[in-house]
């Protein structure tokens, strides 16, 4: 198959979208349920924080004496700083609990201390219906509306209004643009962002942002980020493609779920952006149908790598690249500029 | 599944983490003849999530090369019956995820090492080390937390020689079992237990019902005694059950063929092997790389023993990871031209985040061939301290005697020239003496092991065949001299008895014509001190050589190569030496 890769970048179509629990948990919801963007879909249980107290170290007794001077018993809740164990009265020597938890083992003279539970929750994040239950980790919803795949996410997500900061896709944003006026939203920007604009959009508590590009020396900072940030095209300088561009800007001020998830326990994902729409005779993306003139379709790798445009003509044969490589590909027609791209540099626009 | 005798064709998919490739080999008289080779994207995640898709594409497009009908209702054809089908269909895989593993152990330099490269001989990845090495402030609770938080896909605990030591290991033992039982039942890894034997059955104790416990002969039996291959063994077993076989749209293949599935690095280990038998030459050594996406895999044989080992370094996803723990400048060095270090980063993320893509530019193929000699250079650094070389290692700062070095993998085998491929090889592994150079072209090998595995002739046929195909023989000349010294007169007698006389100089890349078929006797007459790996400094000889796609090579660089620090007679000499091989 010609050119198989595609990223969707699509008005309106229909998707499934997994949402999936980090551990083992219960589901809220059931097939056929409808849910908002913020429903608690599913929870779980994280594991504890734990510690480990050498009863029989800190007490200086052998271990199978440590036992006898146990003040608490297995299964009780402890306060920190809670005596746990003591030898003699007055020079002798005291455990203490290091932090509230339970008490859930005794072996060779430690105590376990586990601290008590704390329960997670899913949102749906996308409104939709519920399809498809993954028993104990995660439920598959259905929406419809606007959709968009980014190539790089910081693993955060988010629920807001979308709102453009920038004119044209080669356009950076600029911490001189981010004023409080953005609190809440979800912002886009063009070709890429600096790092007083990351402070800027944290101070002014932004939920999200999408760009083209991100410079490699900022993303150690992003990926720190307790909101999301989706790149579109790469990392570097690139300016997001004019088609999601275009799409984004068409989309201002409605609301836009954004997920910038790359890995999971499930193998890896595409981060994207969702602004749910009320229709009902969306239909999915069709990611079978043949490359031809017409095609919309994005390069991916220099010089014309972010550029978006149609294809003009499938080209015949094998076609001399600069680097002495003969390959099959197709002229795409760049907003005026017709190039040769190779199949393995091209992906169609669904 | 027909006899092999009657076995018509056989079909050959091989799984890799981001191209699936297909090969179709049909029977001529006695040997069977490769008649065409296609590939597509490994489909195993999103968005298709079954790995058969990818192979279906493949398959569907040697349809259209050879006008055969092979898939009928999105199934395989089988027997095969006049033009419709095929008789036999083999899979190799190395697309799934690497094996996770947490390593537990005494010694770094002992029973972790040896855990070390037990774990390199099949598709694993370290991700934790415990170890009481450190001084760690209450090492049980961080070694139970790490297992709980890491939730590998296995533990493997070594350390303590048999009879030796048993309270240290029995302490990791008693962390690691609390950190299993903090664990939710389905999500316990594995315990493979490969440490002091007589602590087995406190282990049993220990573990009781917590997790499934295998018990392997300890990798350390002794300070001086290693002992990998049951380690890998249960490694390998674990991989294709944990991975391998809960592969999405594995069954489908599976139902295609009745052999069994392999990892592509046994098979290619197997192809590398039958290479030194073919070659048979007790003080010469065969090498394998097959350089993938995501892995690479080197395949040594000295003395008929195989030493396989497999990294996490692969052509695509290796140099960003290995430049976050590099640096750049080891990269930058084999820049013909400047780079801005932002440029190189960007191309290190854009790699891997479209790994399937290919340089369209110059700059970025100078970028991307900088940096497979880099994976492989690091590939080698890995595996080397595992070999045995025996009587092919000549002096112990350079490389063994290897004839003949494999090369396979993608970003390899579709650099545009021969002469670039070949380039890199001689820079990533520099090479000693006298080697043959083979270029797996249509990435048969790892194929061609597997088939070996249960139909041995057919594989030798094939390989036979001309399914690899020589790049060229290499002479490099061990010593050091002066740029432009004479270091070896040659003379190529080819086959109709045309001689010629020539002279290789200290520092160039000479290369004559030998073309791809033709065989050559060469008489060499090194300088009194460079060694060509005939029996000493100055001694030289009669050998036969195999032509290629380059020619005749005499790589007269030096051992180990040495780059100018300055960056502008740096970046000539790179430019030339590219030149020189018609880069």
């Amino acid at each position: 198959m010609d050119a198989p890769y595609y990223t969707i970048v699509n008005p309106l179509t229909l998707v499934r979208l997994p949402r999936r629990l980090p551990h083992t948990g219960e589901l809220l919801v059931n097939i056929g349920d409808t849910v908002e963007a913020t429903q608690a879909v599913a929870q779980c249980v994280e594991p504890p924080a734990f510690c480990i107290i050498n009863v029989s170290q800190e007490l200086g007794v052998p271990p199978k004496k440590a036992a006898e001077h146990l003040k608490v018993k297995i299964g009780s809740e402890v306060k920190e700083g809670q005596i746990l164990a003591a030898r003699g009265l007055l020079g002798g020597r005291t455990c203490y609990a290091p932090m509230h938890g339970i008490i859930t083992g005794f072996g060779r003279g430690r105590l376990l201390l586990e601290a008590p539970p704390h329960t997670t929750t899913l949102n749906a994040l996308i409104p939709g219906t519920v399809v498809e239950l993954f028993p104990d980790s995660g439920v598959l919803i259905e929406a419809v509306g606007a959709f968009i795949q980014g190539i790089w996410g910081n693993e955060q997500e988010s629920y807001g209004v979308l709102r453009g900061m920038v004119k044209n896709p080669r356009q950076p944003l600029r911490a001189k643009n981010l004023d409080p006026a953005v609190q809440g939203t979800i912002i886009v920007g063009g070709i890429q962002l600096d790092e007083e604009t990351l402070n800027q959009a944290k101070a002014m508590q932004v939920r999200g942002i999408l760009v083209g590009s991100i410079p490699p020396a900022l993303l150690s900072k992003v990926r720190a980020l307790e909101f999301p940030v989706i790149a579109t095209e790469g990392i570097g300088e690139i300016p997001m493609c004019d088609a999601i561009f275009q799409l984004l800007r068409s989309l201002d001020g409605r609301e836009i779920a954004v997920n910038g998830h790359m890995h999971s326990r499930w193998g890896p994902e595409r981060p994207y952006a969702l602004v749910p729409m009320p229709a009902a005779n969306a239909s999915p993306v069709a990611p079978e149908q043949p490359l031809k003139p017409g095609s919309r379709v994005r390069a991916l790798r220099a010089p014309y790598r972010g550029l978006s445009g149609e294809v003009v003509a499938i080209q015949p044969g094998l076609t001399m690249l600069e680097t002495g490589a003969r390959l099959p590909g197709v002229q795409v027609d760049f907003n005026g500029e017709t190039a040769f791209i190779p199949y393995a540099n091209l992906e169609r626009l669904l | 599944m027909a006899d092999e005798h009657t076995i018509e064709s056989i079909m050959i998919a091989d799984c890799g983490t981001v191209s699936t490739k297909v090969l179709f080999l049909e029977r001529v008289e006695d040997s069977y003849r490769f008649v065409a080779q296609a590939e597509a994207p490994t489909t195993l995640h999103a968005p298709w999530n079954d790995i058969s898709t990818g192979v279906v594409y493949a398959i569907e497009e040697i349809e259209r090369i050879t006008g055969r009908t092979l898939l009928s209702g999105g199934f395989l054809i089988s027997p095969q019956n006049g033009m419709q089908g095929v008789d036999a269909f083999v899979v190799t895989l190395s697309a799934p995820e690497p094996l996770h593993l947490l390593v537990g152990g005494l010694v770094r330099e002992m029973s972790l090492e040896s855990a070390r490269r037990a774990a390199a001989g099949t598709y694993t990845q370290i991700d934790t080390v415990l170890s009481r090495e450190g001084n760690l402030h209450s090492p049980e609770e961080q070694w139970a937390r790490l297992v709980r938080d890491q939730a590998p896909d296995v533990v493997l605990l070594v350390g303590g020689v048999d009879g030796g030591a048993a309270r240290p290991v029995m302490e990791l033992a008693d962390a690691i079992a609390l950190g299993l039982s903090m664990l939710e039942q389905e999500r316990r890894p594995v315990l493979l237990y490969a440490g002091n034997s007589t602590l087995r059955p406190a282990l049993v104790k220990l573990i009781g019902d917590i997790t499934r416990l295998e018990v392997v002969d300890n990798v350390r039996p002794s300070a001086e005694e290693e002992h990998l291959g049951p380690t890998t063994a249960a490694l390998e077993r674990l991989y294709m059950e944990t991975r391998v076989n809960q592969t999405p749209g594995l069954d489908t293949l599976a139902a295609w063929s009745r052999l069994p599935l392999l990892p592509t690095a046994t098979a290619f280990g197997n192809t590398v092997e039958y290479l030194w038998h073919a070659t048979n030459q007790a003080d010469r050594g065969a090498l394998g790389i097959d350089l993938g996406a995501a892995h690479v895999t080197v395949a040594a044989v000295f003395e008929g023993r195989l030493t396989l080992s497999v990294h996490a370094q692969g052509a695509a996803y290796g140099p960003l990871a290995w430049a976050e723990a590099q640096g750049l400048d080891p990269l930058l060095r084999w820049m013909p031209e400047e780079i801005e270090p932002a440029e190189v980063w960007a191309w290190l993320y854009d790699r891997q985040l479209r790994p399937w893509t290919i340089p369209h530019e110059s700059r970025e193929f100078l970028l991307e061939q900088a940096a497979l000699r880099e994976m492989l250079r690091y590939a080698l650094a890995q595996a080397r301290p595992g070999w045995d070389p025996g009587k092919a290692q000549y002096q112990a700062d350079v490389m063994p005697y290897l004839d003949p070095i494999l090369i396979s993998g993608g970003a390899l085998a579709r650099q545009p020239r021969p002469g670039q491929i070949l380039l890199t090889v001689l820079d990533g592994l520099e090479p000693v003496g006298i080697s043959t150079i083979l270029l797996d072209l249509n990435r048969a090998a790892a194929a061609l092991g597997a088939v070996a595995t249960v139909k041995p002739l057919a594989a030798a046929a094939a390989l036979e065949d001309g399914t690899l195909i020589p790049l060229g023989t290499v002479i490099s000349p061990l010593g050091k001299g002066w740029s432009g010294e004479q270091i070896l007169k040659m003379r190529i007698t080819y086959d109709d008895n045309t001689t010629l006389d020539v002279e290789a100089r200290y520092g160039e890349l000479e290369i004559w014509p030998l073309l791809p078929g033709q065989r050559a006797t060469l008489e060499l007459r090194p300088s009194r001190r460079f060694d060509v790996g005939l029996g000493g400094p100055g001694r030289g000889g009669k050998v036969q050589a195999l032509g290629g796609l380059v020619g005749l090579v005499v790589d007269g660089r030096g051992r180990p190569l040495e780059l100018p620090e300055k960056a502008d007679p740096r970046r000539k000499r790179l430019r030339r030496w590219l030149w020189d091989v018609g880069g």
